[in-house]
C-alpha cells in the first residue's frame, strides 16, 4: 500500500470515528440532538453529554491512541525489538502503582488531579529507576540492559501492587484494578489540553527524528558510520517517548495493545521508514483507540466495557489478519 | 584521500594487554590497503578507530591529515563508507530503503532525495548487482546477497574512503571476485580502499600494500611480495606455511602445510 | 411492592430450620431436654452438625459477628477478622482477612464454629476446616433474605432459638413501619454511585435496591444487567435523579447530577447486618431531606 493512500485512510477513519464518537454513546441521543447541541441549542442535558462528555473523550482518545503507537514505534525501534512497547520500561508499573497507593489512603477524588498527578510520579519514578539502572557503569548506554532493567523494575513495581491490594478492602481492589484496565470516561476540557499541548509537541519531535531512527533499527554501529548522533539521539527519543506514555497512562490508566500492534500494523502496509512509520503509527492509534473507546461505550450499554479489552480483542485479530496477508505476499 | 595511524593504542576497559599496541600505518590515497592478521589482533579495533567509534588512549589516527576525532560525524561520514563484518535486522525492509541510507549523511533534516541522490543509489545497486533483488526484503536475502547490499549502500555515500571489514566472508567465487574488481575499479576512480580480511591470496593479489597484525603490534608492513613471506606468515599465524608464485600470473599463492 | 419480599421468606426459613430440631422433640410434658444433637442447613445448602450449641466460635463475616453479638451471644467469640470493628472485640483476636484467613490462628483458637462466606471466594478455607475436622457454617452477607436466614441459622448454632426469632420478628416489624411511612410519600428516583472511572454504581438485585425500594424509593439504575455496573459519565448525566447516595461526598462529582441532592451515607448500606432497620432509617431522613419524613 503506499504512504499516501494509508495516510488517506487512516485519517478519514479518524475523523469517522470521531464523528461517530460524538453522535454515539450509551444515552441515546438522535443526530438531530447531537447537531443542535454543535450548533449551539440543545437543552443542558444534552450540551453535558455532547460537549463535556463525549468531545473531550473522542479528543483525548486520538491524544493518547496516536502518543502510544508513537512511543511503541520509538522504542521498537530504539530497543532493536519487534516485542517492543510503551510499557517496556517499567512506565505502567509505575503509574500503576501511584494510582493504587493514592486509592488505597483514600486519597483519590473525581475531578480532582490527586489521581492522575500520582499516577505521572510513579511513571517518572520507573523511567528514572531504569535509566540510572542502564548507566550505571558509566558507559554509554546498552539499550539490552535498559530492556532488562525496565523488565525487573517492572516486576517490582508490581510486587509492590500485589501487596497494597492484599491489605486493601474490596473496594479499593476493584477501583485499583478498573483504573489499571483503563478508561477515557475521565476526559475533561482541561485534560485534553494539557495531553495536547504535551503530546503534540514531543510527538513533533520524535517524527523529526525519523531518519537517525531509520537508521538506530539497524545497528547503532552502523547508524555510526551513517553520520547519526548515536547518544544523542537514543537519549532525547527514549525519554521523549517515555514521557508521551507516562502522560497517557496518568489520564487513561494501562490501556494495553495500541502500542505494539499500531506500529506492525502499519510497517506490514508501508514497510519500516519512520518518516512515514511514525506519523502513520499516531495517526493509527489516534483512529484505533477513538473507535475501541466508541465500541466500549456502546457494546454493552448503559455499562462501560474497560477499554483494554476492547484493545486486545479487537487488535489481536485485526494483527493476525494482516500478519498473514503479508506472509501470504512474501 | 589518505589514511595514517601513529603509534596508535587502542585499549578496552578491563582487558590485559590493549587491542593496538602501538600501531603505524600510511595508507596512500587511491590504493587498496589490506589489513591482515590472526583472530584477535586486532584489526576489527583499527576499523573502528579509523571510524572514530572507539576511544584513542595513545598515538593518532588521520584522515586526510586531520585526527579522527576532530572530524564531526557528519562530516566523517560524507567521505567514510564502512561495511562492517554483520548486522542483525529486526524489521523488514526493502533493498532500495536499505542502500538509499548510505545518503543520510548527505540530506538535510528535512531533505528528500533529488535526483543526484537517486542516480547514486541506483549505480551503487548496479555496481554491487543487486538490481533484481531491489524489491525483495533484506530479511529474506542470503548472507552473501546481505553483504552485497551493505557494500551498495557504502558505495551510495559516494566515499572518498572506503573501509570494509571481511566483505567478501560469505560470497562464492563470481561475487568475490566481482566485488574485489569493484574495488579496484574504485580505486582507479581516486577512493582510498581499507581492507580487513582473511584472505591471504586474493589480498596478495589485488591489494597494493598490506599490513600484518599480531597481538595489536605491527608484524610486517609494505607491499605483498615484502609480506608475503614464509618467515613472517609462519611466525604470525603460528602454522607451517608455504609460499609460492603462480607460474603464468606471478600471484603470490599462500598454502598451509600439514601441522 | 413496597413490603420486603424477605418477610415471607423469612418466616419461611425459620419455619424450615425449626422443623429440622423438632424431629429430636420428645413428648412428654416436662421442660424439654438438652436436643441430642443440632443440625442446620447453612446458606452453601450444607448440613452443619453440632453435638451441643457451640461455645467457641471464630466469626469471619463481619456481618455475622455483629449478628451474634445482636443475639446476646457475643461472649463465645474467640476469634474475629480485620475488618471487625467495636469496643467489644477490645479482647479476640483476629484471624487475618475474611477471605483468606490465617489457618494457623483459627486452629490454635481451638473454635468449635467458624463461621465463613457462602460463594465461591474462597474455596480453599472450607477445605483446609474439613481437613482439620473443625465445623463450620456459611452465611450470605448479600440480601435481606440472607440475614434473616443467617440469623436464624446462627440462633439456632448457639443455642439462641428464641432470641434469634425475636430478632427476625423486630427486623421485620422495623422494616414494615419504614415502609408504611414511605408509602404516603412520593417516590424518589435515585442512585447510589461507589465511585470510579467510570463511576461505578449499584444496580438491580442488590441489597441497597431493596432498602431503597422500601423507603419509597426507585433504582434508576434497575436496567442494569448486573449488580454492580461501570457506566459512563454521561449516563448518570441523562437519567432523571432526584438522590444521589454516595458514601463519600468528596468522591462524586456534583456536575453529573446537578438537579439532584446528593446524600452522603458512610458504609450505611454496604452490607445488611442486624443493625438494619437503624441503618435504614437513618438512610430514610436522609433521603427525605432535612425536611424530616
Amino acid at each position: 500500500m503506499s504512504r499516501s493512500k494509508l495516510a488517506i485512510t487512516l485519517i478519514a477513519a479518524l475523523l469517522l470515528a470521531s464523528l461517530l464518537g460524538v453522535r454515539f454513546g450509551s444515552v441515546p441521543l438522535t443526530t438531530g440532538d447531537v447537531l443542535g447541541v454543535l450548533a449551539g441549542g440543545g437543552d443542558d442535558v444534552q450540551r453535558d453529554i455532547v460537549m463535556r462528555f463525549r468531545l473531550p473523550r473522542v479528543l483525548l482518545g486520538m491524544l493518547v491512541g496516536g502518543g502510544l503507537a508513537l512511543a511503541g514505534a520509538t522504542f521498537q525501534a530504539l530497543l532493536r525489538n519487534p516485542l517492543a512497547e510503551p510499557y517496556i520500561l517499567g512506565i505502567s508499573g509505575g503509574a500503576s502503582l501511584g494510582a493504587v497507593s493514592v486509592l488505597a489512603l483514600g486519597l483519590a477524588a473525581w475531578g480532582s488531579w490527586t489521581l492522575p498527578l500520582a499516577a505521572f510520579a510513579g511513571a517518572l519514578l520507573a523511567i528514572v529507576l531504569v535509566f540510572r539502572l542502564a548507566t550505571a557503569t558509566g558507559q554509554a548506554m546498552d539499550v539490552r540492559v535498559l530492556l532488562l532493567s525496565g523488565v525487573v523494575i517492572a516486576a517490582f513495581f508490581s510486587a509492590c501492587i500485589a501487596f497494597i491490594l492484599a491489605v486493601s478492602p474490596a473496594r479499593t481492589v476493584r477501583s485499583a484494578v478498573m483504573w489499571m484496565m483503563g478508561s477515557l470516561d475521565g476526559a475533561t476540557w482541561g485534560s485534553v489540553t494539557l495531553t495536547a499541548v504535551y503530546t503534540l509537541p514531543a510527538a513533533a519531535v520524535l517524527i523529526a527524528l525519523a531518519r537517525p531512527l531509520n537508521l538506530m533499527a539497524i545497528g547503532e554501529e552502523t547508524a555510526y558510520y551513517l553520520g547519526a548522533d548515536v547518544e544523542g539521539v537514543k537519549r532525547v527519543s527514549l525519554v521523549i517517548a517515555a514521557l508521551i506514555t507516562a502522560a497517557g497512562v496518568a489520564v487513561a490508566g494501562v490501556i494495553g495493545f495500541v502500542g505494539l500492534v499500531v506500529p506492525h500494523a502499519v510497517r506490514l502496509l508501508v514497510g519500516s521508514d519512520h518518516r512515514a512509520l511514525l506519523p502513520l503509527s499516531f495517526l493509527g492509534g489516534a483512529a484505533f483507540l477513538t473507535s475501541a473507546d466508541l465500541v466500549a461505550r456502546v457494546a454493552m450499554d448503559p455499562a462501560e466495557v474497560p477499554i483494554g479489552v476492547i484493545t486486545a480483542f479487537v487488535g489481536v485479530p485485526f494483527f493476525l489478519l494482516l500478519l498473514r496477508r503479508s506472509m501470504s505476499r512474501a | 584521500m589518505r589514511l595514517d595511524t601513529r603509534d596508535l593504542v587502542v585499549r578496552y576497559p578491563g582487558q590485559q594487554r590493549p587491542a593496538l599496541d602501538g600501531v603505524t600505518m600510511h595508507v596512500p590515497a587511491g590504493t587498496i590497503y589490506a589489513v591482515l592478521g590472526p583472530n584477535g589482533s586486532g584489526k576489527s579495533t583499527l576499523m573502528r578507530a579509523m571510524l572514530g567509534i572507539v576511544n584513542i588512549q595513545g598515538g593518532e589516527a588521520l584522515l586526510d591529515g586531520k585526527a579522527i576525532g576532530s572530524w564531526d560525524r557528519r562530516g566523517l561520514a560524507q567521505v567514510v563508507g564502512a561495511v562492517s563484518q554483520s548486522e542483525t535486522i529486526s524489521f523488514p525492509m526493502t533493498v532500495r530503503e536499505m542502500v538509499a541510507m548510505g545518503r543520510y549523511p548527505h540530506l538535510g533534516p528535512l531533505e528528500g532525495e533529488d535526483d543526484e541522490d537517486r542516480a547514486a543509489i541506483r549505480n551503487a545497486v548496479a555496481q554491487c548487482d543487486v538490481t533484481d533483488l531491489e524489491t525483495r526484503d533484506v530479511t529474506t536475502l542470503s548472507a552473501g546477497e546481505r553483504q552485497r547490499v551493505r557494500i551498495a549502500r557504502a558505495l551510495a555515500q559516494e566515499p572518498k574512503v572506503l573501509v570494509l571489514d571481511e566483505p567478501t566472508s560469505s560470497l562464492d567465487i563470481k561475487h568475490e571476485m566481482a566485488i574485489l574488481e569493484l574495488l579496484k575499479r574504485s580505486v582507479e576512480s581516486g577512493i582510498t580502499v581499507l581492507l580487513i580480511t582473511h584472505g591471504l591470496n586474493l589480498a596478495s593479489r589485488f591489494a597494493d600494500r598490506m599490513l600484518l597484525l599480531s597481538e595489536g603490534r605491527v608484524a610486517a608492513e609494505g607491499s605483498p611480495a615484502e609480506v608475503v613471506t614464509v618467515d613472517v606468515l609462519t611466525e604470525v599465524y603460528g602454522w607451517p606455511i608455504s609460499v609460492d608464485h603462480d607460474e603464468a600470473t606471478g600471484w603470490p599463492r599462500v598454502t598451509p602445510l600439514r601441522g | 411492592m413496597r413490603r420486603t419480599p424477605a418477610e415471607p421468606i423469612g418466616r419461611f426459613a425459620l419455619l424450615f430450620v425449626l422443623s429440622l430440631g423438632a424431629c429430636q422433640d420428645t413428648a412428654s410434658g416436662e421442660p424439654e431436654p438438652l436436643p441430642e444433637g443440632i443440625r442446620a442447613i447453612d446458606a452453601s445448602g450444607a448440613q452443619v452438625a453440632l453435638g451441643e450449641p457451640a461455645q467457641r466460635i471464630i466469626s469471619l463475616v463481619p456481618s455475622a459477628t455483629q449478628t451474634l453479638q445482636a443475639l446476646g451471644v457475643g461472649d463465645l467469640l474467640v476469634g474475629r477478622t480485620d475488618y471487625d470493628t467495636g469496643a467489644w472485640l477490645a479482647d479476640v483476636p483476629s484471624v487475618g482477612g475474611g477471605l483468606d484467613p490465617n489457618l494457623e490462628e483459627i486452629i490454635a483458637l481451638r473454635p468449635d464454629l467458624v463461621i465463613r462466606f457462602g460463594g465461591n471466594q474462597d474455596p480453599r478455607t472450607p477445605a483446609r476446616l474439613d481437613e482439620f475436622g473443625i465445623t463450620h457454617a456459611a452465611v450470605r452477607p448479600d440480601r435481606i433474605a440472607d440475614l434473616y436466614a443467617s440469623v436464624i441459622l446462627l440462633g439456632r448454632l448457639t443455642g439462641a432459638d428464641q432470641a434469634a426469632d425475636s430478632l427476625v420478628t423486630a427486623i421485620e416489624e422495623g422494616l414494615a413501619e419504614l415502609s408504611r411511612n414511605a408509602e404516603s410519600l412520593p417516590r424518589l428516583r435515585a442512585a447510589y454511585v461507589l465511585g470510579g472511572t467510570p463511576p461505578w454504581v449499584a444496580g438491580p438485585n442488590t441489597y441497597i435496591d431493596e432498602i431503597l425500594d422500601l423507603l419509597g424509593a426507585d433504582n434508576v439504575f434497575s436496567d442494569l444487567g448486573a449488580l454492580y455496573t461501570s457506566v459512563s459519565r454521561e449516563e448518570i448525566r441523562a437519567r432523571d435523579i432526584d438522590v444521589v447516595l454516595v458514601s463519600d461526598a468528596s468522591q462524586f462529582d456534583g456536575t453529573l447530577a446537578p438537579d439532584a441532592r446528593v446524600v452522603e451515607i458512610g458504609s450505611a448500606l454496604e452490607v445488611p447486618g442486624p443493625d438494619v432497620v437503624r441503618s435504614a432509617r437513618d438512610v430514610a431522613e436522609l433521603l427525605r431531606g432535612p425536611s424530616g419524613r
